[in-house]
């Protein structure tokens, strides 16, 4: 059942995500908010006819990783030459609209949400937002919830950003 | 003086003059890479006039298939008709140029007009539009097609168009840059797996092309992660084994070779034996055979713009070794300062499901907006790009450095008797390719291209 501290215990949950995120804690995040079985992915999206559905790939993606691949891109930000993200890109997430749906059993819920992410880089006074749905699953484990799955359907067909050394 | 190139705006005949003197000597002008007059040029001379990439025919396998691309900045109907037979249609309506074709890939038997409804069939005949009679009393239609280019061909699957009619045909514009690709692409029928991933970087086109000319000396450094965590084993000190060749036209390779293949296990580019032995090469000739077995690392460019890249990698350097992953590339421009790249990942036709999902897997976790290599090859992209828009720029004319290679500068060196098509040069520490990419693109840019039109 979805109870209200259900609610909660989830939405504090994607709340100290983002900070980690935000806060460049990506080893953390990866560490200590992932589970081994995490499925991570960010399919591509074209424009399609309308009747054609809402054009996710089915066979292409811009993120598609497991924790082994994970833990590369984690550890390849620790590189003295990650140039891309060294600066460091100021971003932000903002999630809001926050569903919960039933998950199997009790330790384990699906949680929709959508986020908007602010990007800038250098000195520049540009800035680009992403913006999408994601769809989670998160479990109970030892008492923290951790994340086990998510898609990110992105509001892009072209990615707006040129490079994704980021998580959404 | 070429009365041509009196029309031209006054910052656009300043930098080609400029570049004329200086690209010989290894010297480029930065302005090159944004500058908006030089762009409109650009659309005109260099995309106006040159074979430029649309697509690979297994992205389209059925009838009706199609997907938008883009020559320049125009959107051209890339298609199979109804008969089979692969078009590229430009998508602008005969009637007042309204857009016909909305979505970025479909099947369709028709192509509808938005605006008043005129209607094409996927072989680009007008066959209707509302109101025929009371509209346009019995009018004779039957000549009106949607525009195409004046020459479309293909090589391998991958399938070119050409706006200009005079423009030499396909295998000669592509000259011996077929000998290179007979010994890749003409090992089996390869396919497109997925949908090519797009994304916009604020940076000029042509950095992706000189970058893709082959640049071994930027792969040490910008991507010196990518050894510390494993993702690429090839050693490090051994990057600089193998050749450069310039091949003509712009066309360029660049491949970087292992061990004598009878002596080690590598062969065929690191291929698994599953998918080598399938390899059809009767149509090769002995040298052609020989690099073919002995290359680990092929990357090229066929100018203007279409780019290609193969090497071993791995998305997961702990438990999995390093598979090959092969990405066709365009960089289309979208203004004087922004492009869009295009990756295609590509395997043979009949490799394993496994081999294939697991090639797709480490080709994004590598090359892609999202892969840990080209995160980082936008960094200077960005940067070189707002440079070379700056009043610095304007003012001083700056001449950037592509001297690696030549007389007194380095120490790669023609090989003597070099049995393919064009010069080539070892090892490949040289700026020789991206040298030849320019001197292709200036003499492009002095040049106005025939203005014939399609019927
Ligand atoms: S513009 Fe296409 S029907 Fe009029
Ligand atoms: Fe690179």
């Amino acid at each position: 059942m979805i109870t209200r501290d259900l609610r909660d215990d989830l939405t504090s949950a994607l709340f100290h995500e983002a900070e980690l995120l935000d806060d460049g804690k990506v080893k953390e995040w990866f560490e200590g908010l992932l589970t081994k079985e995490i499925d991570y992915r960010i399919p591509v999206r074209i424009t399609r006819e309308r009747l054609s559905g809402r054009g996710f790939s089915e066979h292409a993606w811009l993120m598609k990783e497991n924790w082994h691949s994970l833990r590369q891109r984690v550890m390849r930000l620790d590189s003295e030459y990650a140039w891309a993200e060294d600066p460091a890109s100021r971003i932000r997430h903002f999630v809001t609209n926050i569903r919960l749906e039933e998950g199997e059993g009790s330790d384990r819920v699906t949680v929709k949400s959508n986020v908007l992410l602010f990007w800038s880089r250098l000195d520049s006074t540009d800035f680009k937002l992403v913006s999408g749905e994601r769809h989670d699953e998160w479990v109970r484990e030892d008492d923290t919830w951790k994340l086990d799955a998510r898609t990110v359907y992105l509001d892009h067909t072209t990615l707006v950003t040129p490079n994704l050394a980021i998580f959404i | 003086m070429n009365p041509e190139v009196i029309t031209l705006p006054e910052s656009v005949r300043r930098i080609l003059d400029q570049a004329q003197e200086s690209i010989p000597q290894g010297l480029l002008p930065i302005s090159v890479f944004n500058d908006p007059d030089l762009h409109k040029v650009e659309m005109e001379r260099i995309f106006g006039h040159n074979w430029v990439f649309i697509g690979h025919e297994s992205e389209i396998p059925h009838r009706g298939d199609y997907v938008l691309r883009y020559i320049g900045e125009d959107a051209f109907i890339f298609i199979r008709d109804e008969k089979g037979q692969i078009r590229v249609m430009w998508d602008s309506c005969r009637h007042r140029g309204s857009q016909i074709c909305r979505a970025e890939s479909g099947n369709a038997s028709h192509f509808r007009c938005p605006y008043h409804g005129w209607t094409y069939k996927n072989t680009g005949e007008l066959v209707g539009m509302p109101a025929y009679k009371e509209a346009y009393g019995g009018w004779d239609r039957s000549q009106i097609r949607l525009h195409e280019p004046a020459q479309v061909d293909s090589l391998y699957g991958l399938v070119f168009a050409c706006l200009d009619p005079l423009t030499p045909p396909l295998d000669e514009f592509l000259g011996g840059a077929k000998w290179y690709m007979d010994f890749y692409h003409g090992l089996g029928e390869m396919e497109v797996v997925g949908e090519p991933h797009r994304w916009s970087v604020d940076a000029n086109w042509k950095l992706g092309c000189e970058n893709f000319a082959g640049d071994e000396h930027h792969t040490l450094f910008l991507h010196r992660s990518m050894w510390e965590v494993g993702a690429i084993q090839v050693p490090r000190d051994r990057m600089s084994d193998g050749y450069h060749v310039q091949i003509g036209n712009g066309h360029t390779i660049d491949m970087g070779m292992g061990p004598d293949p009878d002596e080690s296990g590598i062969e065929y580019m690191d291929y698994p034996k599953e998918i080598t032995e399938k390899f059809k090469t009767g149509h090769l000739s002995k040298d052609q055979l020989a690099l073919a077995r002995q290359s680990v690392i092929h990357v090229g460019i066929v100018a203007p713009n279409f780019a290609q890249l193969h090497l071993p990698l791995t998305s997961d350097a702990e438990n999995i070794p390093p598979i090959p992953v092969k990405t066709l590339r365009v960089f289309q421009p979208k203004g004087p300062n922004e492009m869009e790249v295009w990756s295609w990942c590509v395997v043979w036709k009949g490799v394993s499901e496994e081999f294939k999902e697991l090639s797709h897997r480490v080709l994004m976790s590598t090359f892609s907006p999202s892969g840990i290599f080209e995160q980082d090859d936008v960094v200077p992209w960005l940067s070189i790009t707002k440079a070379a828009g700056s009043g610095f720029a304007r003012l001083k004319q700056p001449l950037l450095n592509y001297q690696m290679g030549m007389e007194g500068v380095g120490v790669s060196k023609p090989v003597p008797d070099w049995a393919g098509p064009g010069t080539a040069y070892s090892p490949r520490f040289e700026e020789g390719n991206q040298r030849s990419f320019w001197s292709k693109w200036l003499r492009d840019m002095l040049v106005e291209p025939s203005k014939v039109s399609t019927p």
